[in-house]
C-alpha cells in the first residue's frame, strides 16, 4: 500500500488535544505514550510529530490504529494536523517500526516499576469496581497501560460513542483513581468514539 | 468555586463544556434526567435532577447544595435552561426568571410576548391537534408555516402554500406530534403554531446577556435559503455579510426580544430573518448554539501558563455564570463555519466514505460524524439528527462557505432501508 492509499482522519477533543484514526496499524505492542522528545528518541513516527514547527507538542500517544497528540500552541488543527499526517504516512512508509517496542526500564530510573505498580492497583479497581458499574450500561473499560503515572483506557459496548462517555471518563472513572490510587497524574481515553455501534446515549441536536 | 452543569444525556455538548469547566480549574458537578453508574461513587461530582420537573429539580439542588454549595449554573438545552433558571431561583446565584426561560422555550408565549411589546414577528395562531385542517386551512394566509411549540432543530417544522398544502402539512405535524417520545411531553405537544413564512434571509445570532443587556458575539449567516417546505439547516458561517445597517437591526431585535422576555443572564441563540422590512424574530432560545457548533466559534487568545491560547464559548458561559472575570469577547479575525450534514435519505447508516478526501480540502478542519453504525437515520420534517458535522477556517466567509461545500460533495453516507 502506498502513503497514499493510507486514509487518516483526525477527531478534534479540543484544541489541545486530536486523535488521528489511520487505515493502518501503526504499532501492535500495546500502547506507547511519549511525553518528551527525549522519550521518542528512536520512534520515528513520534520523533516527527514533535519536531513540527510550531505546534509545542507535549505529548504522543500510539496505540494500533491511533495516535493522540497534545500540543500547546494555540495553532490550529488543519495545519498541525496536515503535519501529522505527512508523519505518520512518512513512518509507515518508512520500512522500519514507527515506534519502537516499550522498553524494559523507562529513561526515567524508577518509572517502569512503579508504573508496573500502579498497573496493577487500577487493573484491580477497574476489575472490582470501575467495569462492574459501567456495565450496568452495556459498556466495558479496557486499561491499556499506564505511562508515567497516566493511565490509558479504552471504552467499549455502551461507553463507546456515548454521549456521556466523557463524564463517565471525568466525574466517574478519573474521580475514583483520584479516591482509591490518587499517584495517578492523568487518564487518557484512547477510544476510537465514531466507530461505536451501540451508544447507551445517542446525542441528538439540542 | 462549585459549577452544576445541567447536561441531558442525549445531548452533543457533553465534551465542550465539560472540558471547558475543566481548563478552567473549578469544581464541577454534572447533573443529568438519568443517572449515571457512577453516581454512588462520586456524590459530589455526579447528580440526577428532574429535568421534567423544574421546581422539583430546584428543591433536589437545594438539598444538595447545602452540602456542596453551589455557585453558578449552567444549562445546554431548552429545557434545561428553565431548569437552570428554577436552580439559580432556588440559590440565589445568577439566572434567568424561571418565567423568562418558560416563555423563550414555548414557541406560542414567546410570540406573544414579542407581539405585545412590538417585536416584529409573524402573524400567528394556536390550533390544536384535535382542529379540523380543512376548516383552518380556508381562513389561513398563504404562504405559512406549521410548527410544534416546543420541537428543536426545526422537527416538524413545515410550509404550506396552498389549502391542500395546510391539510397535508398539519397532518404530518400532527402525526409528529402523536409520535410516543413527543405525545408524553405535555399539553405543549397537542398544539400546532401556524405563523406567517416570512421571507429573507435568515441570521442566528449568538449572545450574551448580563442583567439584560445583550452582547453580540457572532452573527451567521445561513446561505442555504431556508424556504421550506422543511427547513432543516446546513451552513452557519461568520463574520456575517448582511450590510452593517441589517447587522445592527438584527442585534437591535435580538436585544428588543430580550427585553420582551425578561431575559436577564446567560447565553442566547436567535434566529432572526432580515428583509426590506426590516429584522423579524423568528424564534430566540435562552441557551448557546446547539449540536456540535459551537466549535465554529473561538474567541481572543488569552495568556495561560503555557502560552496563549484561545477561549471557547463554553469558557464564557461557564465564567459569567460563575461571576468570573471574561476575557474580552472578540471573536477570532478569521471567519468560519460550520455545515451540519443533511440527512441523505431514511434509513440505517452503514458507512460513511469520503471523510479523509473531505477533511483535505483546503481550509476544512474538521469532519465530525457524529452517527453510529447501525443508526437509523430520518430525515425532515420528522427527523432531528445530523449526520455530523463540518468545520472550517478561512480569511473570508465566502471561502469558508465554498470549502464547506466541496468537503460535504466528497462525502457518500451508505444507507440501507430500515426493515
Amino acid at each position: 500500500m502506498s502513503a497514499a492509499d493510507v486514509r487518516i482522519t483526525a477527531e478534534p477533543i479540543d484544541n489541545g488535544r486530536c486523535k488521528f484514526l489511520v487505515s493502518e496499524p501503526l504499532h501492535a505492542g500495546g500502547v506507547r505514550r511519549f511525553a518528551s522528545p527525549d522519550e521518542a528518541r528512536g520512534s520515528p513516527l513520534a520523533e516527527a510529530i514533535f519536531a513540527i514547527p510550531g505546534a509545542d507538542v507535549s505529548e504522543v500517544i500510539v496505540s494500533g490504529n491511533l495516535v493522540t497528540v497534545v500540543k500547546r500552541s494555540p495553532a490550529a488543527w488543519p495545519v498541525v494536523g496536515k503535519a501529522v499526517g505527512q508523519a505518520i504516512r512518512a513512518a509507515l512508509a518508512g520500512g522500519q517500526p514507527a515506534v519502537t517496542s516499550k522498553p524494559a526500564a523507562s529513561p526515567k530510573a524508577g518509572a517502569a516499576p512503579v508504573d508496573d505498580a500502579l498497573y496493577e492497583r487500577v487493573a484491580d479497581l477497574f476489575e472490582s469496581q470501575v467495569n462492574p458499574m459501567v456495565a450496568r450500561h452495556g459498556g466495558r473499560v479496557e486499561l491499556i497501560d499506564v505511562q508515567d503515572a497516566v493511565v490509558m483506557v479504552r471504552m467499549a459496548g455502551g461507553c463507546q460513542g456515548c454521549g456521556m462517555a466523557d463524564v463517565t471518563l471525568r466525574q466517574g472513572i478519573e474521580a475514583m483513581l483520584q479516591q482509591h490510587v490518587p499517584e495517578v497524574k492523568g487518564i487518557v481515553d484512547i477510544t476510537d468514539h465514531t466507530a461505536g455501534s451501540n451508544p447507551y446515549f445517542a446525542a441528538a441536536k439540542k | 468555586m462549585r459549577l452544576l452543569l445541567l447536561l441531558p444525556t442525549v445531548t452533543y455538548r457533553t465534551v465542550a463544556f465539560v472540558e471547558a469547566a475543566r481548563r478552567l480549574g473549578i469544581e464541577v458537578t454534572v447533573a443529568s434526567e438519568r443517572p449515571s453508574t457512577f453516581e454512588r461513587a462520586n456524590p459530589t461530582g455526579l447528580v440526577t435532577l428532574d429535568f421534567a420537573d423544574p421546581a422539583h429539580a430546584a428543591a433536589q439542588a437545594r438539598a444538595f447544595a447545602r452540602a456542596h454549595p453551589v455557585h453558578g449554573v449552567v444549562a445546554v438545552d431548552d429545557d434545561t435552561a428553565v431548569v437552570a433558571a428554577a436552580i439559580a431561583q432556588e440559590l440565589g446565584i445568577r439566572g434567568n426568571p424561571v418565567a423568562a426561560a418558560r416563555a423563550a422555550r414555548d414557541k406560542h408565549q414567546q410570540r406573544q410576548l414579542l407581539a405585545a411589546a412590538g417585536v416584529a414577528v409573524p402573524r400567528f395562531e394556536l390550533l390544536t391537534i384535535a382542529a379540523d385542517p380543512e376548516r383552518v386551512a380556508g381562513r389561513a394566509a398563504y404562504p405559512c408555516v406549521l410548527k410544534p411549540l416546543r420541537l428543536s432543530a426545526s422537527r416538524g417544522v413545515v410550509r404550506a402554500d396552498d389549502p391542500p398544502g395546510f391539510v397535508a402539512a398539519f397532518r404530518r405535524v400532527q402525526a409528529i406530534l402523536e409520535q410516543p417520545d413527543v405525545a408524553g411531553c405535555g399539553d405543549w405537544a397537542r398544539h400546532i403554531l401556524v405563523e406567517e413564512f416570512v421571507p429573507g434571509r435568515e441570521v442566528a445570532v449568538e449572545g450574551l446577556v448580563t442583567r439584560g443587556s445583550v452582547r453580540v458575539l457572532t452573527i451567521f449567516d445561513k446561505p442555504d435559503p431556508l424556504d421550506g417546505p422543511f427547513f432543516e439547516e446546513t451552513i452557519y458561517v461568520t463574520p456575517s455579510r448582511l450590510a452593517q445597517t441589517a447587522q445592527l437591526a438584527v442585534a437591535a431585535c435580538a436585544q428588543a426580544a430580550v427585553d420582551a422576555l425578561g431575559l436577564r443572564e446567560g447565553p442566547i441563540h436567535a434566529e432572526i430573518r432580515h428583509n426590506d422590512r426590516g429584522a423579524w424574530l423568528i424564534e430566540l432560545a435562552a441557551r448557546p448554539i446547539g449540536g456540535r457548533c459551537s466549535g465554529a466559534l473561538r474567541f481572543e487568545m488569552r495568556e495561560t501558563e503555557n502560552g496563549k491560547r484561545e477561549t471557547s464559548l463554553e469558557e464564557i458561559i461557564i465564567r459569567h455564570a460563575l461571576g468570573m472575570e471574561l476575557p474580552t469577547l472578540e471573536r477570532e479575525e478569521q471567519a468560519s463555519g460550520v455545515m451540519m450534514i443533511p440527512v441523505p435519505g431514511a434509513g440505517v447508516l452503514r458507512d460513511v466514505r469520503g471523510v479523509g478526501e473531505a477533511r483535505a480540502v483546503p481550509l476544512v478542519e474538521e469532519v465530525a460524524i457524529t452517527a453510529h453504525p447501525g443508526q437509523t437515520l430520518v430525515p425532515w420534517p420528522e427527523g432531528s439528527r445530523y449526520p455530523g458535522f463540518i468545520f472550517a477556517r478561512g480569511e473570508s466567509s465566502e471561502a469558508v462557505e465554498a470549502a464547506l461545500r466541496a468537503a460535504h460533495a466528497r462525502l457518500e453516507l451508505l444507507i440501507e432501508p430500515a426493515d
